[in-house]
């Protein structure tokens, strides 16, 4: 999945324990999915007081005269179970979790079927947070990292840019072909579904364009969770969820 | 065209590249604040800790309870440091809960008695001489923490509480035996040193619990807090 925007490729962050790119393109995102109606699910299966704490900072916030914008923590340990009904297309999905967190890889990879934006932050290994659009990240395997305030530090600063975007209404217009939008030119090239309904040959799929019914013939049988790949009407091949 | 009215609002901004460097530039400069106040708050607050680490691990090895609470922010601060102290990543686990997550008895309080109670009553029913009630506020003035504070305290409760700005009420509290201060007027770089306290207190209760005969050592400063960063 890529970053949104063409200024993603400038500001590719080069070193990997600078938080400032990380933080700003993320920012910039997440300013411009609430911009435009987001709801922004916050979910941390290991650690859920800080989902808690994230949504807070955006529903009720610390500086007078902020906007208040819609954040929803949402609990749990089945974080898939508990979004999948939620959240809408264009929505986008934060979770503060370890890299080796099994649900949060999950939930990454239904992303671009639920047509949502997502943000990973957490520390350890970061080999999974390649699911995700922006990785905001502690490089320390050591657990101390969840209690003294550094993850803490990446959401507060989170919060604090995206309201300095909402100072720019005119970069927080979408850019023309977002990744999760219809393009002419390169739809369809394989996009990702979820399946809600089996059946004999066809499905019922979720994807960032709605809900589709599908062929599944070369692939069944499939059970509701799965995730295919969707190219002319047809699944064609199983994707890891 | 009205541009030239409103020139602060400039709607036809189209590069994001400028911006974008900016907001690395203020992340970046927001880390380092915060690293520095951390340090600073943990080397101000090291006497304090050592202190309360000893009084919490006399009232551990007596089967003491540890009760955690804030609002807000510092309600999620309070549920990670009971976590640490019940579940630890490493030493022993210890009785430790916190006194927000539970929604029943928290809409129970705060519709029948007010919201100024929703701790105080709490410690009323589980409270004991010997048991510990820690607090977390940024402002310091938070009135169900000086309300709980005080009920603590009058029930011989070990009472910590954990202050941002100059410490606001509850550092002149006669009902706080121990205020931890982070001097600072950022309610975001408070709460993320306040973090840091949290975690070296746990780390010295940890200490002192396994060497209960030894002069206590905090670890230093620079290791506690973001080694890395």
């Amino acid at each position: 999945m890529a970053s949104e925007g063409p200024e993603s490729q400038r500001l590719e962050s080069r070193d990997p324990a600078d938080i400032g790119e990380p933080l700003a393109l993320a920012a910039m995102a997440l300013a411009r999915r609430l911009a435009a109606g987001a709801t922004l699910w916050c979910v941390a299966p290991e650690w859920p007081e800080h989902a808690r704490h994230v949504a807070v900072e955006f529903v009720h916030p610390v500086i007078v005269g902020k906007r208040a914008l819609p954040a929803v923590s949402v609990q749990g340990p089945d974080a898939v179970a508990a979004l999948r009904p939620l959240v809408r297309v264009g929505d986008a999905v934060l979770a503060v979790s370890p890299g080796h967190s099994t649900t949060t890889l999950a939930l990454m990879r239904r992303a671009e079927a639920w047509g949502v934006m997502t943000i990973w932050i957490g520390h350890g290994d970061r080999a999974a947070t390649a699911a995700a659009d922006h990785v905001l990240w502690v490089d320390d395997d050591d657990q101390r990292c969840v209690h003294d305030g550094r993850l803490v530090l990446r959401y507060h600063v989170l919060w604090e840019l995206t309201h300095v975007c909402f100072e720019h209404p005119g970069l927080l217009i979408p850019s023309s072909c977002e990744p999760d939008e219809v393009c002419i030119t390169c739809s369809d090239e394989g996009r990702l579904g979820e399946i809600i309904v089996a059946g004999t040959r066809t499905a019922s799929v979720r994807t960032a364009r709605g809900v589709e019914t599908i062929d599944t013939m070369i692939v069944d049988p499939l059970a509701p969770g799965d995730l295919v790949l969707i190219h002319a009407g047809s699944a064609i091949s199983v994707v890891d969820g | 065209m009205t541009d030239f009215l409103y020139p602060f609002i400039d709607a036809d901004e189209r590069d994001a590249g400028p911006l974008l460097a900016d907001l690395a530039a203020s992340a970046r400069d927001k880390q380092t604040v915060s690293t520095r106040l951390t340090q600073k708050t943990l080397e101000r607050n090291a006497p304090a800790l050592r202190a309360i680490a000893s009084e919490m691990a006399d009232r551990l090895v007596r089967d003491a309870r540890v009760f955690v609470f804030g609002n807000g922010g510092s309600s999620t601060d309070a549920v990670s440091l009971a976590a640490l102290f019940a579940t630890p990543p490493w030493g022993r686990p210890l009785a430790s809960r916190n006194l927000v997550d539970d929604s029943a008895v928290l809409t129970a309080l705060g519709n029948d008695v007010g919201f100024d109670l929703i701790f105080s009553r709490q410690l009323i029913a589980h409270g004991h001489p010997n048991d510990v009630a820690i607090g977390f506020s940024t402002s310091g003035n938070s009135s169900n923490l000086l309300r709980a504070f005080a009920e603590a305290s009058g029930r011989g409760l070990l009472t910590v509480g954990l202050a941002g700005y100059s410490g606001g009420e509850m550092a002149g509290s006669p009902h706080v035996k121990h205020c931890l201060v982070v001097d600072a007027d950022s309610v975001h770089r408070i709460q993320e040193a306040q973090a840091a306290l949290g975690f070296a207190l746990w780390e010295a209760v940890q200490a002192r619990l396994s060497n209960p005969h030894e002069p206590l050592t905090l670890t230093s400063p620079s290791s506690i807090s973001q080694p890395r960063e």
